[in-house]
């Protein structure tokens, strides 16, 4: 290793050493002259003589030279300047290669950067590797007393929790915002290691603090440098300010999760997921076999609910919080197998890139043959020029990479900025890293090589005395290799104009489609009280009917309502066996359930197609009701009338008759791609429902002009409540974002692909013009009108299209079927409109891309074409 | 590489053990290593400066030796060498080396 060092040091001063080593020689030679001049020689003669004696010093000077020397780099060195002269002498060229791979390595290396960010970046926590994420009896969280029991029973190094999806109102001034907030135990911080910026962690004792996030900090208390130990009123309560986090923090959950805040999870009613730092050297599974063991001891303590037989040990799950294992759990499948594709999508379009590197070094190669074949006859050997060659495509490559990191570093910059409609805030942090940089430098090397590997073989294959004797014009039917570049270009970007014609169709799909409630003339108003304000049920009710009269007397509303969850927005979903009075047989379904106030469906347009809607009069006390959606009704009731009938949940006991009143007709509930889903809708004023988070929904003809009002007339009701008010279309954000993302990532990369593909079209065609100006002209000449000449051009465009999209379609048809996955169910993928719209825009930019040199080939003029050489 | 050329006439690799040997005593410039190895072999051993150089240099890279410039006996600019710590080990290595083979040779010899 020192060794290396020395030789590279050596490599940085060789001029010195040359003079060093001269200085040396003379050194000896006049020593010995001194010696003999001693014995009695006369100096000249003696400086001769010692000169004799030393020997050819030119040799010894090539030997102490070449104990210094690192050969492969030095000539890697010479060829890279080599390479670098014969780039400055051809600069269209150069920028033409370095342009198409710096498009294609930009966007692959950002892909890869945003894959590395969403699935490989490590939370903010000290040793992820012994963090663990752990559920129990098949819930995603537990409640505190089961929490508490399964800390103290000390089975790992420590066990805290965490609630991601809780809200809170933070008073400042004379107004409320609500906050998204990470609810933590006390002890969260301490066991998973969090580190902060500024201040301490929350520690166990603390009591009401509160750390805040980088963000907060600075977007909403202007970066204060003294608001440790400041309050915040949160709730109505004083949080004391603990600490700040890091810019560059991120939650364990990741996918760029952001919360305002961190407060801890002291209500008795809060639920945590749980997160375990394992000993030193516990495997997971060792940890699974602990956490079962302690959950057979807790259904002792707290009996799980759900009936006979059923185990908090059931259904229990230890998920590493990063890396591999990660992503192989069964929710994160959909999100990797999207970035896989991704992945090698820009895969696609970065090989495209490198053909058309290769396509203009092999033009080059055939313009250069007799300088290599001259090369060749005066004893270089073929691996020395291949050489020589490929340092050509690695300085190209490494100028393309060195553009497309620009180019990365500016969209990596780009996405972190984005703010996605998303109800949870989210934030990227995409830094390059020394992740970025091995896979860049691989990225650089394989490109070369996919580049320049073929073209230096081909270029030094035939033999000296052919090369040497034809001319460059002479040479015929070396199209060829060109040809089936341009062929393998334009049929991987079929492929790629497919996948991203199939996403933006989705897209449109998406947009187009009706949720199945009127989105154009709802508006959504969201208060979320403080809920240590509201301790009864009846507070909470009469703030709800005291809104519901205000909304429903304002001008332009016609209708008002209150729903437990807004759809498209949040989900609620149950699993239960059902059994109905015309069926003994209970069955078990998963549909969504929603609890809705009186005249619900009349705000938000959806049709009620038997029976009636909730009325005021379905109260606590009166026999409970249902209403139910076409889906729900067909798999109860089959196609009776289920208006009148009652069903009953058998599990844990058996339930009191549930009387069906009205069929809805079906909606969308959570995404826009789901498909038949079954929904029971509960009246709202006869569930045990005191929430804190009140969606009212208001019917207006003319949404945008009363949302103020509406904001106004609510915070008159209580100043602390936060309030938050928008049309529905604004809130639908969320559930067009998939396909939007979809289309916008896909769509580009297919238009990148089609970009590249056409230069390489065009580039191929423009050669061929011009190797052939000799033959346009002569055929000119001999009176061939322009036609036939653009005939000719055309019929070799049509040639290589005609290939590349036949190619290319039938690799589409097969390669495009697994994307069904990420496509709403009415969108197939061999739908023969998307490939029909493939073609057509292939066609119309291989036209464009045919023209140019369809336009030279008619100009030519004979005169000049022949005397050209 | 070259390095078939460089090795002297007797036995091969015996080079850098006596140059390493000849610099044990304290820093030396080339042409007095060469001298002073002539003079203890009672001129029988001459190091051609053909490959005397290249050998130190190899040695220098190899990191026996350190070089540095200084002023000779007779106030010339000259180039010292000197041993390293790698380099005294080496030397140790390649006599303790030398004397088995040596020992091995004359066992042989005196046998037949």
């Amino acid at each position: 290793m020192k060794e290396i060092l020395r030789r590279l040091a050596y490599l940085r001063r060789r001029n010195r050493f040359n003079r060093e080593l001269d200085d040396e020689i003379e050194f000896h030679v006049q020593m010995r002259a001194d010696e003999l001049e001693k014995a009695g020689m006369p100096q000249t003669e003696a400086v001769r003589r010692a000169r004799r004696e030393f020997g050819s010093s030119v040799r010894m000077r090539e030997q102490t030279r070449a104990a210094w020397q690192i050969h492969w780099l030095e000539d890697l060195l010479s060829d890279l300047r080599y390479a670098l002269r014969a780039l400055r002498r051809n600069p269209g060229f150069a920028a033409a290669a370095i342009f198409s791979l710096a498009l294609g390595i930009g966007a692959n290396t950002t892909i890869f950067s945003l894959t590395m960010e969403f699935l490989f970046s490590q939370p903010s926590c000290r040793d992820p590797q012994t963090l663990a994420s752990m559920q129990i009896g098949g819930n995603s969280h537990a409640y505190m007393p089961h929490y508490r029991f399964l800390r103290d029973a000390h089975i790992f190094e420590g066990l805290a929790g965490s609630n991601e999806e809780s809200e809170s109102n933070w008073r400042f001034g004379n107004d409320t915002y609500r906050l998204q907030v990470m609810r933590v135990t006390e002890n969260f911080f301490h066991v998973v290691g969090v580190p902060v910026a500024m201040g301490r962690p929350m520690e166990p004792g603390d009591g009401d603090v509160v750390v805040l996030s980088d963000r907060f900090w600075r977007a909403r208390l202007a970066a204060d440098p003294n608001v440790l130990g400041k309050a915040l009123v949160i709730d109505g309560r004083p949080y004391t300010v603990s600490g700040v986090l890091p810019r560059n923090h991120r939650t364990v959950l990741g996918f760029g999760f952001a919360p305002e805040l961190y407060l801890p999870a002291s209500r008795e009613s809060d639920i945590v997921a749980l997160i375990a730092r394992l000993p030193e050297g516990m495997s997971m599974r060792a940890a699974y076999a602990r956490l079962v063991a302690a959950c057979k001891q807790l259904d002792k303590v707290y009996p799980p609910d759900w009936g006979p037989g059923s185990s908090w040990a059931n259904n229990v799950e230890v998920v590493p919080v990063a890396g591999m294992e990660r992503l192989k759990s069964l929710n994160m499948i959909p999100f990797t197998a999207f970035f896989g594709m991704l992945m090698i999508v820009v895969g696609l379009v970065l090989l495209i890139a490198c053909a058309n590197v290769s396509s203009l070094l092999l033009a080059r190669a055939s313009a250069r043959r007799q300088e290599l074949a001259i090369r060749l006859a005066i004893g270089a050997g073929r691996g020395r020029i291949v050489r020589q060659l490929l340092a050509e495509s690695l300085l190209l490559a490494l100028l393309g990479t060195c553009a497309g990191l620009v180019l990365n570093l500016w969209l990596s910059g780009v996405m972190n900025r984005v703010q996605l409609p998303l109800p949870i805030p989210m934030q990227l942090l995409i830094q390059p890293d020394w992740r970025l940089l091995l896979y860049s430098m691989a990225v650089a090397l394989v490109s070369a090589l996919a580049a320049g590997l073929m073209p230096a073989l081909k270029a030094t294959r035939e033999g000296v005395s052919t090369a040497l004797k034809l001319t460059d014009r002479q040479v015929g039917g070396r199209w060829t290799l060109r040809n089936a570049l341009v062929v393998g270009q334009l049929a991987v970007s079929v492929v790629l104009l497919t996948t991203g014609f199939l996403f933006v169709r989705n897209m449109t799909k998406v947009m187009s489609m009706s949720p199945g409630f009127d989105a154009e003339h709802t508006v959504w108003a969201y208060m979320r009280l403080v809920p240590e304000k509201y301790t009864t049920v009846e507070q909470n009710r009469s703030v709800i009917s005291n809104a519901l009269s205000e909304l429903r007397a304002m001008p332009g509303v016609g209708a008002a309502s209150i729903a437990g969850v807004v759809p498209l927005n949040d989900n609620w979903v149950n699993m239960l066996d059902i059994r109905t009075d015309l069926n003994d047989q209970p069955i078990r379904l998963r549909f969504h359930n929603n609890n809705v106030g009186p005249d619900y469906f009349r705000t938000m347009g959806i049709p009620i197609l038997e029976g009636r809607e909730f009325v005021l009069s379905d109260q606590k006390g009166s026999p409970e009701v249902a209403i139910i959606n076409e889906n729900m009704s067909r798999r109860l009731f089959g196609e009776r009338n289920p208006v009148g009938h009652t069903f009953r949940y058998t599990a844990p006991t058996l339930s009191a008759p549930v009387t069906v009143v009205g069929v809805a007709k079906n909606s969308k509930y959570f995404t826009l791609g789901e498909e038949n889903p079954l929904a029971l809708y509960m009246a709202y004023f006869q569930a045990d429902l005191s929430t804190a988070n009140l969606h009212f929904l208001v019917r207006a003809s003319r949404p945008q002009d009363v949302v103020k009002e509406i904001a106004q007339t609510m915070g008159r009701l209580d100043a602390s409540a936060a309030i938050e008010v928008k049309p529905m279309r604004d809130a639908m954000g969320f559930a067009f974002l998939p396909s939007r993302i979809g289309a916008a990532l896909l769509g580009s990369m297919g238009l990148l692909g089609l970009a590249l593909a056409s230069i390489g079209l065009y580039g191929v065609l423009a050669y061929a013009v011009s190797r052939r100006i000799r033959e346009i002209g002569l055929r000119i000449a001999l009176g061939a009108d322009s036609r036939a000449i653009v005939g000719m051009v055309v019929r070799q465009s049509l040639s290589l299209v005609i290939i590349g999209v036949a190619i290319g379609l039938g690799i589409a048809v097969f390669a495009t079927r697994p994307l069904a996955m990420f496509l709403v169910p009415e969108l197939s993928p061999t739908d023969p409109a998307t490939f029909l719209g493939v073609v057509g825009v292939l066609v119309a930019v291989a036209v464009a891309a045919t023209l140019g040199p369809a336009l030279r080939a008619v100009r030519v003029d004979p005169m000049t074409a022949l005397r050209y050489e | 590489m070259a390095q078939e050329s460089t090795i002297p006439e007797f036995l091969p690799g015996t080079l850098y053990m006596l140059v390493l040997r000849t610099l044990a005593r304290g820093p030396l410039h080339g042409y007095a290593i060469s001298r002073r190895i002539k003079e203890s072999s009672e001129d029988a051993l001459e190091i051609e400066e053909g490959s005397l150089y290249p050998a130190l240099n190899r040695m220098l890279v190899k990191g026996w030796l350190t070089a540095e410039w200084g002023i000779s006996e007779n106030h010339r600019k000259a180039r010292f060498y000197q041993l390293t710590e790698d380099g005294r080990r080496q030397l140790e290595r390649e006599s303790s080396q030398f004397d088995r083979l040596i020992r091995a040779i004359q066992l042989v010899m005196r046998s037949a």
